[in-house]
């Protein structure tokens, strides 16, 4: 955003007039977003906010991480989806408190329903929050949630194509997952282009290569996301 | 469908600035849009003539400038470019940093008094 302080500047007179306001849009959304992140560091919750297209692997992401953890009291799930509280329902039998947002006719969770729904959790025991936004790879990337650290998740039977066809989520996202490794025999995906496109649009992004089916690569990253929250609350 | 926010929060920013100046009418909104947001300026516009309906913004035209992602290459200098690109898209050769395009404001407001 260019704009923080919004000017008004007059111009012409009489009847009609033009009022130069050069503001920025989406102000109360930033606004209810620095709500989210001084409540989530207060308490000394770390937060991810996964997006993806759908069916990439984030709920398979959040169950692999909700193993790595015994403390189940300290782990905290928020799911969106338009519709339905599948996804929830498969969380909550990890014994991990889980609330579902469902956004019905928008295509990502605005940080005001985040908001409230974290007002009306017990988060005096969490460490980690984990927000698993609505299937999509373009508009949860226009919409910080106050989140600590964005993951986004590729799986290669999506096309190596992804980082250029939607490169905002791919610029702002610090980790970018490849899941369902599993199946590169089988696909056309070119692992180092995809390595290569995310690098342009963020050179600053971790890339780990995982599969949920047979755990290849999942230690290295979910270690790197407990050194990440360790290194914010300790 | 994020149009949908941005046309609320324009039409917002636009009626308060509309009452400020005791303004009888505003007749158009000059907004700068970023390619990297995603905004279809046909949605937008849509949505923005609906939601105005009834207010002091009715019939109101939306400018939408684009703003283009920034390229600088060593060889051939500055230029805008369409999408992200590692290479210069000029030479095809030199490797450049991209800026830019994620712009989203509004610029100006134009009203009858």
């Amino acid at each position: 955003m260019v704009f923080l302080n919004p000017q008004t500047r007059v111009v012409g007179g009489g009847k009609g007039m033009r009022i130069e306001v050069e503001r920025s849009l989406g102000q109360s959304a930033e606004a209810s977003a620095r709500e989210i992140r001084a409540l989530l560091s207060g308490r000394k919750i770390y937060a991810l906010n996964l997006i993806s297209s759908p069916g990439s692997g984030k709920t398979s992401l959040i169950e692999a991480l909700l193993g790595r953890y015994a403390a189940k009291s300290r782990v905290a799930v928020v799911e969106g989806d338009i519709e339905t509280d599948i996804d929830a329902g498969r969380i909550r039998r990890h014994g991990v408190q889980v609330r579902q947002i469902n956004t019905r006719s928008s295509c990502h969770i605005q940080p005001s329903q985040l908001l409230s729904v974290l007002r009306g959790m017990d988060l005096e025991q969490t460490r980690l929050l984990i927000v698993e936004n609505v299937g999509n790879l373009v508009c949860p990337a226009e919409i910080p949630l106050g989140e600590d650290t964005r993951v986004v998740l590729l799986s290669v039977t999506e096309g190596d194509e992804k980082p250029l066809k939607y490169p905002l989520v791919f610029k702002t996202s610090d980790l970018l997952v490849i899941t369902k490794t599993d199946l590169l025999p089988y696909v056309r995906f070119d692992v180092e282009r995809v390595r290569r496109a995310a690098r342009t649009a963020n050179p600053a992004v971790e890339i780990f290569e995982v599969s949920a089916v047979t755990g290849a690569g999942l230690p290295a990253l979910l270690d790197r996301i407990e050194s990440l929250r360790a290194a914010k609350n300790g | 469908m994020h149009e949908l926010g941005i046309a609320n929060e324009t039409l917002d920013v636009a009626l308060s600035e509309a009452h400020r100046h005791a303004a009888k009418k505003v007749t158009a909104i000059r907004l700068c849009v970023g390619v990297l947001r995603a905004v279809e300026p046909g949605n937008l516009s849509f949505l923005f003539e609906h939601l105005a309906r009834g207010t002091l913004a009715e019939g109101a035209r939306l400018d939408i400038e684009e703003e283009a992602i920034r390229v600088a290459c060593p060889a051939c200098g500055d230029m805008e470019a369409d999408s992200f690109t590692s290479v210069c898209p000029r030479c095809k050769g030199t490797p450049v940093t991209a800026s830019g395009g994620d712009s989203l404001s509004i610029l100006s407001i134009e009203i009858d008094i």
